[in-house]
């Protein structure tokens, strides 16, 4: 009794023919080049981001300004590549210099031989150990590039968060 | 010592003197404050001088109006110097501006223009050139995907200044003032043109100064 009821059953189940041009296989795309640059990616809402690091490039000269400020770039001016090695440098300088006070990227401003670092700095450190990192950071920069260097500080009492991302 | 950090400015400034002094640029700003100037002598002495006595008591009445205070001591400013030599003229000065922020051009302008009128100078026509962009088109990944790329451009905006009939003097004054106040990221190109008197061997016709000649045959 059970053979016939199995045959039936058998019957039944919709056979699998295999079909020769039908391969089974992964379907891949190339891979989707995203632009990545200077840009914060979107998370979880935990992530504080300040005004600066929250706009992509494409907003320079629309809803952000330029932080380093020079004629290099200029049409029919020379010495682009110098600033920039030399902009490089001083950033690293400053953010080793004032561990974990920077509150914000440093803007550099070079007027004639005068180069104006405008920092801004959180209130966690006495104000003698910073009027001395000031007088470290001038002397020791305008002896390193030869003209004079003057540091502009602005304090501020924590970092200013713009959003969360 | 805390109020003195209190979100204002504090550059320390006052309290660090290089030990080599620089050619260093103080803004108009500084000047006028009268500090850290590199100068000997403080351009706006005259104008501390006259805030110094307030016109309150009339005791000190015969002292109180600033210019007797230097008619004994007469004080010749070091920095201006008077000579005999005639000066070169300019017939126009032009003044090319260049950056990468058109509104600071916008400002730059404003104050180019004033400070040329508060000089007696006069603006012969300011006017925007058009801009230049230089464009780059780069590989967006270090190893292969030819097919990515990204684009940059920068951007150089032109602001042309013309000023007509100077002497050298007001022009280099004109100059100093504003190139001292140039903004960061802006770059001037100047072109002067000057008058200058015609030579002597060009004053007169050539035709008139040669010997008359008696005409003479010629026979082929």
């Amino acid at each position: 009794m059970a053979a016939p009821a199995a045959a039936r059953a058998l019957r039944a189940v919709p056979r699998m023919v295999p079909v020769p041009e039908a391969t089974r296989a992964l379907h891949t795309t190339p891979t989707c080049l995203k632009t990545r640059a200077a840009r914060v990616r979107v998370g979880k809402g935990d992530k504080p981001v300040t005004y600066e690091k929250a706009h992509a490039p494409h907003y320079i000269a629309h809803r952000k300004g330029w932080l380093s400020q020079h004629t290099g770039n200029l049409a029919g001016e020379l010495g682009a590549a110098e600033r920039a090695v030399e902009d490089a440098f001083l950033r690293r300088f400053l953010y080793g210099t004032f561990p974990g006070i920077l509150a914000d990227e440093v803007v550099l401003k070079r007027r004639a031989n005068l180069l104006v670092v405008c920092a801004v700095l959180a209130r966690s450190l006495a104000p003698a150990k910073l009027y001395f990192l000031v007088g470290y950071t001038e002397t020791l920069l305008s002896h390193f590039y030869k003209c004079p260097v003057r540091l502009e500080l602005q304090t501020v009492p924590s970092k200013v968060v713009y959003k969360y991302l | 010592m805390a109020a003195a950090l209190s979100g204002g400015v504090c550059g320390g400034r006052g309290d660090w003197r290089a030990p080599f002094s620089f050619s260093s640029f103080p803004a108009a700003s500084s000047l006028l404050r009268g500090e850290g100037s590199v100068f000997p002598v403080n351009y706006a002495s005259r104008i501390m001088q006259k805030q110094c006595f307030p016109p309150c008591s009339d005791l000190m009445g015969a002292r109180l109006a600033g210019s007797h205070v230097d008619a004994q001591e007469p004080r010749t400013n070091p920095l201006v110097s008077v000579s005999d030599e005639p000066e070169t003229l300019y017939k126009r000065l032009s003044l090319l501006v260049k950056g990468h922020d058109k509104a600071v051009l916008d400002s730059y302008e404003y104050f180019a223009v004033l400070a040329a009128k508060e000089l007696g100078i006069s603006v012969e026509k300011v006017h925007k050139p058009p801009q230049k962009i230089e464009r780059l088109t780069l590989l967006k990944s270090v190893h292969i995907y030819k097919k990515h790329r990204v684009q940059y451009e920068m951007r150089t905006h032109y602001m042309c200044l013309e000023l007509k009939y100077l002497t050298s003097s007001t022009a280099a004054v004109y100059l100093e003032y504003v190139q001292r106040n140039l903004p960061e990221g802006v770059a001037m190109e100047v072109k002067k043109t000057k008058i200058e008197k015609i030579p002597e061997h060009i004053q007169q016709p050539v035709w008139d100064t040669l010997p008359q000649v008696e005409g003479t045959e010629v026979k082929s």
